[in-house]
């Protein structure tokens, strides 16, 4: 019943003083919602590269050259040497060199700015996709500009009112390039390039024809069954031995993919912890401020309920109800902004979205703790107050 | 019956160095029903004697008594049920919660009495009606004057059907037209209900309507008459 009424109590006189409630909120709210942001986003980020693992498999691995410093220019892979691997490597069975270029896309006047990768009819295969219309790349396109497009830069066009379907014809960096089909949405992580998800796809011998600049960078290549990755490396490894010593080979297999996603996580969990650490400190310090004050502007309040038989412990437990409220009501806004912020990300990231109730709970949880620890001083100096002396103060 | 005993009770304050002795020894007993004005000048020591009285103070030394029941060391949680059953406080200021409607007001000591909400507004609402209030329940303080005001007051201080009302300055806010009203409802009150209430004032013709009275002099009772 006491509690009840304490409740009610509190609320009004937390909306009475609603600016300065407001304002103390600030720092909560700002702090849960980059706590739950963090966690929303880690693990959303974390499902959709599991996801993508489980879409491709982990029997892959991807190869890419690394310059050393000092050389600006990697020549790149050669395509007939990636493209003979598994005739000469028993551990691979198949292979998709790509190479990446960045250009501008135009049609009807209107011009966006994507990625376009240049890639072989295998990597359809390496990457499991799926066609949402059309065919995929063919290697008999040879050096035709036939393009695939990809779900989002589909969806995109459309939303511009340009034709997508197969056989229309868009411009890549001033060429005409003619559409067959566009690419099923799949899950993006560290082994799919995200062109697959943002840009355009082309016959790998059609973009370095188009674009001179661009090299074969990264090969990704599929294990034979029953070979292990540590085989795999080992294989391509002695395959590339002649390389020269200015351009290095960096095999990266799912485990280290997993162990590096991990890594950027803590560091990613860290930066954000602080800050939302950081503002949920302040943020308790403005919900005590807050307290004080009122206690301060209450003290009469506080004799005449002393005086009608309130104990120490009431005053304190409607002092505590009243801070852990307002930090509450902090929580839940932080919490909804929180969410909102992850929904925008997985979005824009083009994950899969859910709310993750841990992040939720956790949030609801520390406002609470906030609301505790912070008002606990304030309401034991409410508590303590002489009942006498606080009867006399206007 | 007696209500209450007090016996030689005495209570200084330290002020800096100055040790200020405010209560030298009172007595005085206060019969079931007896109505009693306590008189004196500032700094007499009436406004601690009435503290004492009301649990909100401890005295240094004496005994006092209520309903027979030694007072001394008890703990707070004691002294505010204490407070909470047996005391009506009636301020001069009113000191009704702002944000509260007038039966709201009312229902605060039942509410730490843990009375569920239901019966605490059914006697909020009865103990209003005797005093003239009902209509006005669900007003906030500002909406009403200093004399209602004091009425929902003094509703406050009785809902709990304590064993005295201790009236501080009760009409020193209210003209003399509404300051009478207010001490009329206290004689009602006291003759109809036998509410035993002590009044301290200023205030001669107040005090002359009451039964007793109760002189206060440096810290002594200086006289207590009764008109009867």
């Amino acid at each position: 019943m006491i509690i009840k009424a304490n409740l009610r109590e509190a609320a009004r006189s937390l909306i009475s003083s609603r600016q300065r409630s407001i304002l103390a909120l600030l720092g909560i709210v700002i702090g849960i919602a980059s706590v739950i942001a963090l966690v929303s986003i880690g693990t959303l980020a974390q499902q959709e590269s599991m996801r993508q693992f489980k879409e491709m498999g982990t029997d892959i691995l991807s190869i890419q050259t690394a310059n050393d410093r000092g050389e600006d220019k990697s020549k790149g892979f050669k395509l007939q040497k990636i493209l003979k691997i598994p005739e000469n490597l028993s551990s691979i069975s198949i292979v998709a060199p790509y190479a990446s270029s960045y250009g501008e896309l135009r049609k009807d006047g209107k011009r966006i700015n994507i990625p376009a990768m240049g890639v072989t009819e295998s990597f359809f295969q390496m990457n499991r996709l799926a066609m949402t219309e059309g065919r995929f790349i063919s290697d008999l396109d040879g050096i035709t500009p036939h393009a695939c497009l990809s779900s989002n830069l589909a969806a995109r066009l459309k939303a511009q009112g340009i034709e997508t379907n197969p056989g229309s014809e868009l411009y890549y960096n001033n060429r005409k390039i003619t559409v067959i089909g566009t690419i099923e949405p799949v899950a993006i992580g560290p082994m799919r390039p995200y062109e697959i998800q943002e840009g355009i796809l082309l016959p790998i011998t059609a973009l370095l024809h188009m674009s001179p600049q661009s090299i074969i960078s990264t090969f990704m290549a599929r294990l034979s069954p029953g070979f292990t990755t540590a085989l795999g490396t080992e294989e391509i490894k002695t395959c590339f031995s002649d390389l020269t010593e200015s351009m290095k080979l960096r095999i990266i297999s799912p485990e280290e993919m997993i162990a590096q996603m991990e890594r950027q996580f803590q560091m990613f969990t860290l930066l954000l912890g602080a800050i939302g650490s950081i503002s949920l400190i302040v943020g308790g310090v403005g919900v005590m401020n807050v307290m004080l004050v009122s206690v301060t502007e209450r003290k009469r309040e506080i004799g005449i309920r002393r005086a009608l038989g309130a104990r120490k412990k009431d005053i304190q437990w409607q002092f505590l109800i009243e801070s852990v409220l307002l930090s509450l009501v902090g929580g839940f806004v932080g919490s909804f902004i929180g969410v909102a912020t992850s929904w925008g990300i997985a979005r824009f990231s083009g994950w899969q979205f859910e709310i993750v109730h841990g992040a939720l709970i956790l949030g609801v949880g520390v406002s609470v703790a906030i609301g505790i620890f912070f008002g606990y001083y304030p309401a034991r100096q409410a508590a303590a107050l002489n009942p006498i002396q606080a009867l006399r103060t206007d | 019956m007696t209500l209450l005993k007090l016996e030689n009770i005495k209570k200084s304050f330290n002020l800096g160095p100055l040790q200020v002795n405010v209560l030298r020894g009172v007595s005085f007993e206060v019969k079931t029903g007896e109505m009693l004005a306590i008189m004196g000048t500032s700094g007499s020591g009436k406004s601690t004697l009435m503290n004492i009285i009301g649990f909100l103070d401890q005295p240094d030394s004496g005994r006092y008594l209520l309903e027979n029941r030694e007072t001394a060391r008890l703990s707070d949680s004691e002294l505010s049920a204490i407070r909470n059953k047996k005391i009506g406080f009636v301020f001069q200021q009113f000191n009704l919660l702002g944000r509260l409607t007038a039966l709201e007001n009312v229902c605060i000591p039942l509410v730490y009495r843990g009375i569920p909400e239901k019966e605490q507004k059914s006697m909020s609402m009865e103990i209003l009606e005797k005093v003239g209030m009902a209509d006005r329940a669900g007003h906030k303080p500002m909406e009403l004057s200093g004399g209602q005001q004091q009425r929902v007051a003094i509703a406050r201080a009785l809902v709990g059907s304590p064993s005295i009302l201790l009236a501080d300055e009760p009409t020193g806010a209210l003209d003399t037209r509404v300051g009478q009203e207010i001490m009329n409802l206290f004689l009602e009150l006291n003759s109809t209900r036998q509410i035993t209430t002590l009044i301290i004032t200023h205030d001669p013709r107040i005090a002359a309507q009451c039964p007793g009275t109760i002189l206060m002099q440096d810290g002594y009772i200086a006289d207590r008459e009764e008109s009867q």
